[in-house]
């Protein structure tokens, strides 16, 4: 959750007349309109002259690829894989990847970290506070030290654009 | 929980360009990083460790050269198009935490909030909110600075900034006496909506800082510092909110596209050129906000002279025509702005830049058609579009004005130019 030691009540002061709602880890308001805007119009329609409007009743807008990919806009950037890293994961040198930052990181999810000054591609593991990088080749794990201050969760990687 | 009385907030983010340039490069964390304006020619955003340094704000890049050499400090050309990026992410995260009403965007890195909480109490938790959120979701830290008026919020950011440790990048002015002791050791200069000129005579008449200020009788600061205007500061330092929140601004009155050029230029070939390019980019602008324009004014900077080392422009010199008809399309705007760029241009002097504005802009649905001239027929209206759609979808301009030139041996520098990470494929930070 976002909003960490910070009541709904709080939040519903600031933003009267508006609901907020929690889905999976993350909290969204109503006034958050999707992905992408759009308006009626962009609802295609038979626009026959004849027989055809019957259709038009079940028109929809058609599929979006940012509606189903991106849930937090202004929290999600792209990336491309320069390694193999993730192999084992199905994430191949030259894909995109998508990549939450507004996700907390939990145990066993692919995240990009910064550690060392470079930006690598990961599984991450927590257990007992114990944090570790995961690669899925021969690259051996990489065991982080609470204290450590060249580290950091950069993102989580949400979806992964591979050209077959 | 109604409460009638408002309080405001400016979200400003901390060496916003910088950090946009540091957030696709965790090798530079804690570095000193700065990044130059267009054509690199000055500094206008540095990092604490590049203050540290004594690396100063506005000054030319080649003055602070040795300093950037000797301790490798991180230096970038102005990558606009990420900024941009950045810029847009912070104000849709904010505009998404308090409602969209709340949120005045007042520049690039800067946005007013409208505070509907009374309890003082709770300023701070609000506070600290956005700043984590603001940061995780876009990377972009930022300081918040609350008080009862646009004007006091200022010198809280301002106070929130001067000591990020103690404060935590966060600053509430509330407390009178807290006001006043943050007054006195503002100086007018540093007043939001206070201009040189001004800060100049008042500093004359011995009126050094904001708490000075303050207490001037407001009919005073009618006759002496603009009229209306002179009040509403008075009464906002006061902590009388009399600067509301303005809607964003959508259509602009004037646009302006200019550049330094790269290097000094001597032909009128090579002006020309930037010219047209300048034209193509501000009808574009033009165009986006479905308007036309009537007045074209095109300026030039000589090189001075009689120059010595000084760092000093020449001398403006400019024209201007106002066509029969208001107009959008970029070939009925180049015609006209290069006949006027022969008249300005004086062969044997060499040119630092040029630019061009366009004014006396109407709907381009409104537009006065003038009984002599015939009006602009649709077919125009739609080469426009058709040269919109390809250089908007194909980028990078693939379709132009040959009177734009090829080959533009004037464009300004750009030698330290980071990628477009958020907005090309081709230039997307890569991942190991």
């Amino acid at each position: 959750m976002v909003a960490n030691n910070f009541s709904v009540n709080l939040l519903n002061i600031l933003v009267p007349n508006q609901t907020f709602f929690m889905q999976n880890d993350q909290f969204y308001s109503s006034s958050y309109n999707g992905t992408k805007a759009f308006s009626q119009h962009d609802v295609r329609t038979a626009n026959a002259t004849g027989f055809g409007a019957a259709a038009d009743d079940y028109m929809e807008r058609g599929i979006d690829l940012n509606e189903e990919l991106i849930r937090n806009k202004p929290a999600t950037f792209f990336m491309r894989i320069s390694s193999d890293a993730m192999k084992g994961s199905g994430i191949y040198k030259g894909d995109v990847v998508i990549v939450d930052r507004s996700l907390k990181a939990s145990n066993g999810r692919v995240i990009i970290a910064t550690f060392g000054g470079e930006m690598l591609i990961r599984r991450f593991e927590k257990i007992n506070n114990k944090v570790r990088l995961l690669a899925d080749d021969t690259l051996s794990p990489i065991e982080v030290d609470s204290s450590c201050e060249n580290f950091g969760v950069w993102g989580v990687v949400t979806y992964v654009i591979h050209k077959p | 929980m109604k409460e009638e009385k408002k309080f405001k907030a400016i979200v400003d983010c901390n060496s916003f360009y910088c950090s946009c340039e540091r957030l696709f490069r965790p090798d530079l964390q804690n570095k000193p990083i700065v990044v130059l304006s267009n054509n690199d020619g000055c500094i206008i955003s540095r990092t604490d460790e590049a203050k540290l340094l004594g690396v100063q704000m506005a000054v030319p890049y080649f003055m602070a050269k040795e300093v950037i050499e000797k301790n490798n400090v991180a230096t970038f050309s102005s990558n606009y198009n990420l900024y941009g990026d950045m810029s847009r992410r912070v104000m849709d995260t904010l505009k998404m935490l308090v409602g969209e009403k709340n949120v005045e965007v007042y520049s690039v890195d800067e946005a007013f909030l409208d505070v509907p909480i009374s309890h003082v109490d709770l300023f701070n938790e609000y506070a600290l909110h956005l700043r984590e959120v603001v940061e995780r979701w876009t990377g972009i830290s930022v300081s918040v600075g609350i008080s009862t008026t646009k004007t006091l919020a200022k010198i809280a950011n301002h106070l929130a900034k001067k000591n990020k440790a103690a404060t935590k990048c966060i600053y509430t002015l509330m407390d009178p006496d807290e006001v006043r002791e943050a007054l006195k050791k503002t100086p007018v200069s540093e007043i939001w909506g206070v201009g040189r000129a001004n800060a100049e005579k008042l500093m004359k008449w011995k009126i050094e800082n904001a708490w000075d200020l303050r207490n001037m009788p407001e009919e005073w600061a009618r006759k002496n510092l603009g009229g209306v205007v002179g009040t509403r500061l008075l009464k906002e330092l006061k902590g009388i909110a009399c600067i509301e929140m303005k809607n964003e601004l959508v259509n602009k009155k004037m646009i302006t596209t200019t550049r330094m050029f790269g290097k000094n230029v001597k032909e009128l070939s090579e002006i020309k050129e930037a010219i047209s390019t300048y034209i193509s980019r501000a009808a574009e602008k033009l165009r986006r906000q479905y308007c036309a324009a009537s007045v074209i004014q095109i300026f030039m900077v000589a090189k001075e002279e009689n120059h010595s080392v000084t760092f000093s422009h020449g001398a403006t010199i400019s024209a201007s025509m106002r066509l029969s008809i208001a107009t959008s399309a970029t070939n009925e705007l180049i015609i006209p702005a290069l006949q006027i760029a022969e008249k300005v241009f004086k062969p044997g002097r060499e040119y630092k830049k040029a630019g061009v504005i366009l004014s006396g802009i109407v709907p381009d649905d409104a537009v006065q058609s003038n009984l002599f001239t015939p009006p602009t027929e649709n077919s125009k209206r739609f080469l426009m579009n058709t040269v919109d759609n390809l250089n908007f979808s194909m980028r990078n301009d693939i379709i132009k004005f040959a009177s734009s030139g090829v080959k533009n041996n004037w464009k300004m520098r750009r030698e330290f130019h980071s990628p477009k990470y958020t907005s090309r494929w081709d230039e997307l930070r890569n991942v190991s």
